[in-house]
This record gives C-alpha cells, sequence and structure tokens, in this order.
C-alpha cells in the first residue's frame, strides 16, 4: 500500500468515525429522519409497504418488505430513482428513460418494453432520494418486527393504532 | 267575532302553517315509497328504492341539449388525505329535496346547500371529525363517501371510521350518532344508507382486511341497532357448509356490503349486494363456495332474515367482488312478465334474477373479453366450468393459486367488468346503461397460512395485481328484455362515475378526465360534452326547481385509480383532484 493510499484510508476511517459521532446522538432521538420519513408519506411509499416497509399483499401488487431488504443506500437510491423494471414498483426520478438516457439499468424504455416500471405520480428531488435512503436504511431496514415505538414515530402518539398497540 | 277569538283563529292558522311547513320538510315514508311521483327531487341514494336512477324529467331533452350550459357551482372542500392516501375523493350522489342539495365529501362532512335561486348558497356544515390517519389507513380504495339518506328532519350518513349519524335538515346539528363499524379489525364504512320503515340499513366496507361482512339496521328513532345480519355465516347457519375448512375462516371470510342496496315494499323484501370472500387471491385457505360472498340476498327488512339468495362466482379466485347495486325492474322476458332484479358483476356478466324467489332468468356478457369461465350455464346461472363435486374451483385454468404463484392474463381485471358505479335503468325502452371498465390483467397469490389468524388492521389479500396493459371503458346499453348489448360508447378511459338515464331520452356520465358526456338514449350517439377539469368518479343526478330541470354531480377525483391504476391509464397522471359540484340547465 502506498503511502498515499494508507493516508486516505486513515482519513477516511476518521471522517467516517466522527461522521458516526455525530449521526448517533441525533438518530437516537429520531430528529435526523424526519424529512426521509415526510419523503416516504409524500411519495406514498406507504400506500404498497406499508407504514412499518414490511410490504405484503394489496391492490398495488405484493410489495416487497424494506425491513428485510439486503439492498444497501446506492441500490435502495436506484430502485427509487429508476423503479422496478417488471415489478408494480414506480420510477421517481423526472428524467429517468427520458430519450437515449441510460442511467437506469443501461437500458431504454423501448428496450425494457413490457418491463418498463410505471411512472410515480410524485416524482422526487435527488435531496429527497436521498433523505427517503436515508430513513429507510436507519429507521425500516433490519429493524425487527415493528412495534409500538416504531408506530408511535411514525403516526405519533395519539394515533389510536399505537394505542392498540400498547395495550 | 271577539278579538279573542279572532286571536284564536289567527293562532291556529299559524299553527297550521307551521305545521304544513314541517309536513313539506319532513321525508316521510309514504314519500320514500313513492319517490318516483316527485321526480324534481332525489330522495333516495339510487332516486328510488328500485334504483332505477331514472329522472322523470324531460326539459332537457335531444332537442334542447345544445343549449345546456353550466348554472352553477360550489366547492366543497375535503380533499386533504389521511392514512394511505394522499387525497380524498368524491363519490357521493348528492341527494336534492324542495330546492335543497345534500352533498357529502370523503371524510364524512356534509353540506346543505341552498339551490332554489338557480344558484348555490350555503346554508350549514356538518363536520363529524373523522379520524384521518385510523380510517384512511384501512380504507381499501380510497378516501370516500357514497351519499347520504332523508327520514324525517333528518339527513342520515356515515363516516369512514365507522358512524351513523343523524344530522336536523335545519340546523345541522347532530342529533345522534351511533358507532357500527370497528376499525379496529379493519371495518370502515362507505356505503351510503338505505331508510327502510323507520330503519337505517347499514352496510360495512373491509373485504381486504378480512373482516367478516354484515348489514345493520338502526332505529332511527332512537339510534340503536335493530338488527345485525353476518353475510358470512357461523357454524350450524344455513351456509356454512359452505366453508370447508378447518381453521375458522368464516371469522375473516369478506362478504362486505359495500354499494346500497335496493326495497320491493311489496313483497317486503331488501336486497342487498355481498363481496369478495377474504383472502382475495388465496382461494385454497377458504375451500367451498364462500356464501354468501359474490351474492345478491334478499332479507326480510324487520328481522334481518336470509330468504335467498343468488351466488355468482363462487369459491372466487379473481376477486370478482360481487357487491353491485341491485336494480328492480318489472318487464318481459321471452313473452313472459317477470319482476327482475339486475345486477351487472365484476366478472363481466349481467345477470337476470327474478326478485320474487331467487331464480335465475339469464346472464349475457357486457365487456368486450371474458376468459375466466366458458360461460354461465342458461338453467343454473353458475359458470359452466363450476365443479360441484370440489372444494376449489378452476374455472377456465387460468388463476393462481398455490400451485400456480401467478395468474395468466385474467379477463375482465379485478376493477371490473363493472365496479361499484352505478348503472341506470330506462323504464320505457327497458334498457340499461352498464359504466363498464374494459381490462384485464395478471395476480399474483400469496399463501395465507391456515395457522396464521390475519393481523388486525393489515391487508388481508394473499397477493396482488400487475396490471400489464392499458384499462379502457365504454358505456353499453343493453336490450333487458333480451339480455343482448345493443351499443357501445367506447372510451379511452374506464367508466368510474355511474349513468343517469332521463325521460329527454338522454344518458349522462362523468369520465375521469372531467368531461361530463349526454348520449342520445336510442343509440348511444355523443350529443352534449362538458370538460369539469378535474376527473369525475361520482353519479350524475337529475333535479328541478320551479319546473327548471338541473344536471348534477360531485367533480373531485380520488378512489383507487390516481393510486394504483395510474400507469394503465396514460393521459390521467395529470388530472388534479379537486371539490367540487357542478349543475347544469338550460341557458
Amino acid at each position: 500500500m502506498s503511502n498515499f493510499s494508507k493516508y486516505l484510508n486513515v482519513l477516511c476511517r476518521g471522517f467516517f468515525i466522527a461522521c458516526a459521532l455525530m449521526i448517533l446522538p441525533l438518530s437516537a432521538t429520531g430528529s435526523d429522519f424526519s424529512a426521509g420519513k415526510a419523503v416516504y408519506k409524500k411519495a406514498n411509499c406507504m400506500g404498497c409497504h406499508k407504514w412499518h416497509g414490511k410490504g405484503g399483499g394489496g391492490y398495488g401488487g405484493v410489495a416487497s418488505s424494506l425491513r428485510d431488504s439486503p439492498l444497501d443506500e446506492e441500490a435502495l437510491a436506484l430502485v427509487i430513482r429508476c423503479g422496478r423494471p417488471g415489478s408494480g414498483m414506480p420510477y421517481h426520478k423526472r428524467k429517468a428513460y427520458r430519450g437515449e438516457n441510460r442511467e437506469c439499468y443501461a437500458s431504454t424504455r423501448e428496450e425494457l418494453g413490457n418491463a418498463m416500471p410505471a411512472r410515480a405520480r410524485y416524482f422526487l428531488k435527488e435531496s429527497e432520494i436521498d433523505d427517503v435512503v436515508n430513513y429507510v436504511s436507519n429507521q425500516i431496514q433490519r429493524r425487527g418486527e415493528p412495534g409500538h415505538s416504531d408506530c408511535v414515530a411514525f403516526w405519533g402518539a395519539d394515533a389510536k393504532r399505537c394505542q392498540m398497540m400498547a395495550q | 267575532m271577539t278579538i279573542c277569538n279572532r286571536l284564536l283563529v289567527i293562532g291556529a292558522v299559524i299553527v297550521l302553517t307551521i305545521a304544513a311547513a314541517a309536513q313539506a320538510n319532513e321525508t316521510s315514508e309514504h314519500r320514500l315509497l313513492n319517490a318516483g311521483t316527485e321526480p324534481h327531487n332525489w330522495v333516495h341514494h339510487h332516486s328510488t328504492y328500485s334504483a332505477q336512477r331514472f329522472a322523470n324529467l324531460a326539459e332537457i331533452n335531444r332537442e334542447t341539449i345544445g343549449r345546456l350550459k353550466v348554472a352553477w357551482t360550489y366547492a366543497l372542500g375535503g380533499t386533504t388525505g389521511g392514512g394511505i392516501w394522499p387525497i380524498a375523493g368524491l363519490e357521493a350522489t348528492p341527494l336534492v329535496e324542495d330546492g335543497y342539495m345534500y352533498a357529502i365529501d370523503g371524510w364524512g362532512v356534509l353540506t346543505k346547500i341552498d339551490v332554489r335561486e338557480g344558484r348555490a348558497k350555503f346554508v350549514w356544515r356538518m363536520d363529524p371529525g373523522t379520524d384521518k390517519d385510523w380510517a384512511g389507513e384501512i380504507a381499501c380504495c380510497g378516501v370516500d363517501n357514497k351519499g347520504a339518506a332523508l327520514w324525517g328532519n333528518a339527513v342520515l350518513s356515515h363516516t369512514l371510521d365507522g358512524r351513523l349519524i343523524a344530522t336536523n335538515k335545519n340546523d345541522g346539528e347532530i342529533i345522534w350518532e351511533s358507532q357500527l363499524a370497528d376499525p379496529a379489525i379493519g371495518e370502515t364504512i362507505t356505503v351510503a344508507p338505505l331508510i327502510v320503515k323507520d330503519m337505517a340499513i347499514s352496510g360495512v366496507s373491509g373485504g381486504e382486511f378480512g373482516i367478516r361482512g354484515w348489514l345493520e339496521a338502526t332505529d332511527l328513532n332512537t339510534g340503536k341497532r335493530r338488527w345485525r345480519r353476518h353475510t358470512i355465516p357461523a357454524p350450524g347457519e344455513p351456509g356454512s357448509e359452505t366453508w370447508q375448512d378447518d381453521h375458522d375462516a368464516y371469522k375473516t371470510g369478506g362478504g362486505a356490503t359495500w354499494v346500497t342496496g335496493s326495497y320491493d315494499s311489496k313483497l317486503d323484501l331488501l336486497y342487498w349486494g355481498a363481496g369478495n370472500p377474504a383472502p382475495d387471491w388465496d382461494r385454497e385457505y377458504r375451500p367451498g363456495d364462500n356464501l354468501y360472498s359474490n351474492s345478491a340476498i334478499a332479507l326480510d327488512p324487520n328481522s334481518g332474515e336470509i330468504k335467498f339468495h343468488f351466488q355468482y362466482t363462487p369459491n372466487d379466485p379473481f376477486d370478482y367482488d360481487g357487491v353491485n347495486e341491485l336494480v328492480l325492474a318489472d318487464t318481459e322476458v321471452n313473452g313472459d312478465p317477470v319482476s327482475l332484479m339486475l345486477h351487472a358483476d365484476r366478472n363481466g356478466f349481467l345477470y337476470a334474477i327474478d326478485r320474487t324467489n331467487g331464480k335465475f332468468v339469464y346472464a349475457s356478457s357486457f365487456v368486450k373479453r371474458l376468459n375466466w369461465t366458458a360461460g354461465i350455464h342458461p338453467t343454473t346461472g353458475r359458470p359452466v366450468d363450476y365443479d360441484p363435486e370440489s372444494k376449489i374451483q378452476h374455472y377456465a385454468g387460468i388463476a393462481s393459486g398455490r400451485s400456480k404463484p401467478k395468474s395468466d392474463l385474467v379477463c375482465p381485471g379485478a376493477m371490473g367488468g363493472k365496479n361499484w358505479a352505478p348503472m341506470s335503468y330506462h323504464p320505457k325502452r327497458a334498457m340499461l346503461y352498464i359504466p363498464v371498465i374494459e381490462s384485464c390483467h395478471q395476480i399474483t397469490s400469496t399463501v395465507a397460512a391456515d395457522d396464521e389468524k390475519p393481523i388486525p388492521r393489515e391487508w388481508f389479500t394473499a397477493g396482488g395485481i400487475q396490471q400489464t396493459e392499458r384499462i379502457t371503458g365504454s358505456l353499453t346499453a343493453v336490450n333487458v328484455k333480451t339480455g343482448k348489448v345493443t351499443y357501445k360508447a367506447e372510451s379511452e378511459w374506464p367508466l368510474l362515475g355511474g349513468v343517469l338515464a332521463t325521460a329527454g331520452d338522454l344518458v349522462f356520465t362523468g369520465l375521469p378526465n372531467g368531461d361530463l358526456v349526454a348520449y342520445d338514449a336510442e343509440n348511444l350517439n355523443e350529443l352534449w360534452r362538458f370538460p369539469t377539469g378535474s376527473g369525475i368518479n361520482a353519479p350524475p343526478i337529475s333535479y328541478a326547481v320551479d319546473g327548471k330541470q338541473y344536471i348534477a354531480i360531485a367533480v373531485g377525483f380520488g378512489g383507487t385509480m390516481p393510486k394504483w391504476w395510474i400507469d394503465a391509464t396514460p393521459g390521467l397522471e395529470n388530472t388534479n383532484p379537486s371539490s367540487m359540484i357542478f349543475a347544469f340547465a338550460l341557458d
């Protein structure tokens, strides 16, 4: 390993730890994810994946579970931007699949044919995609069965559905 | 005459005048039974007990239609979303009584509008304070309310969070309210009540959330329950033999009752549709015919006892929710006089049933593509590929299930045939005008494990839909005497709003792109069109004030279409929600 690489490695690790230290206290309060939760509601992710992210059947199709999803943040962002070909997951980036644009699965609309994902009703900005990815990866993925605190974090303490879970 | 006597006479006159005014304002049982004799009013959800939605008014007709212009508009409000729904829509049929309109939005907010002077003037608003997230999270198909009902000096209406409310017509104050449905177990209410005698009949929604459906009669004098009848029988009750599982599937068996029924006062029978069995797409969870899902049910309105039934799609693997309205019509079939109930099912067939005994008369397809069965048996009314020896029905073999996770292309799709949007019957022509959804789709089934009970308030569908092709529609005319389709007015979009036929030989319907269209009842030639600028998923009505006829309709795109099906209806993606009443009259 060259000196430069070592330097870079140390810098990156140091940066990561510094960032992690900055993020941890925020995530403990949950306030860091309010923007992402707002996007999750606005873009109607919960219409199919449900408020808890477990997905399942319904008129939107059979949505996959975000709680069990193995996707990393980059892959999540890609699926949100570009949709998932051959499924009901729509694309949320306005310019995706426009003309010869191949940023999504290296494919054009014509090449995907019948597998072409639906267009979302609400397009998202890159910053909004970052927010919702941040929310999903930190508040939904790999967090087991949703509980009372998850419910309150999503719907608020006054929500009857959360009061029901507390019983 | 002494002063004292004069005062007595004046006093008596005042009392009589007040009594007469109160009388005019009262929606008596006599008036409800004879609603057809006051065509200037629209006092039932479906216009009359026979649910024909025919306006016996002819000032607006094929000759004068060119002069039909907007008379007034009124913004109801109420588009706020809640739960899983970003917006609320308008699906309601407004009611009109003696120059006053009662209109309701998706959250059950009821508004009284004075329309006596040919414009809209606010009178009062009753806001029931519906819990939006509590109810909106378990509303399968949008934040919707189909309409209100009138009785005495009260307006009866439901809320999405499951209440029946009696509101004073004069001041908009709530007289009483009663909690009927329980959102904690996935129940909501979207249906308009039907008033029979001194009872309000209410239905329930939630067939996608594993409810056990019911009809309930509320005593209008007290607000207390008179009876409740489950549409899915308990063990030992008639019909329970059609639930042949070993895990109490009946407890979550579906059979929701979310479209208003009809009533024959001579037979004293109440007719109501019961919806799909649950879970929608795993029929092996519920072996057997699953009565009374997907059935027309005839009940004794005094006790709620089921007198007879007719089932359309036993052991349904397609979500062919048989809840659609039952239109009562007396006509001839093959030269024989018959008392029919007519039902256009999601499965693509129009059924004519003898409403005196539930016997099958005929069925005929009203859609362009239908492949789930090879046909309906001409004497039994069962699908010809129904196997009475089998607990699991396969029909044409295209359904998904435990051994076939993905279905073939199924036509019609689960949205229709025809959905809840009501059809209209023209009695003089014996013609039925059906708002048709022409669609096919694929279904992915998952297994609803036998040992797992559905989780309250979670979807219990055991699968989902893949909409692989465009959904279109048509207004379809059927000659009821023969059952034959005579005309189709094609539409590039599905018909989601419902139909009104009039004595002016016009047929009105609203389209999801916002156009209100009038057709010639003779041949469905288009005669008139007005773009309202939003989407329509509510039925038109007609009323008159001082002899002047109006056509009115709620315009507020909501429901499932903008959410689940937007990719299958290109052109509608830019249709924005609104919340308006439009009224039209000759200029």
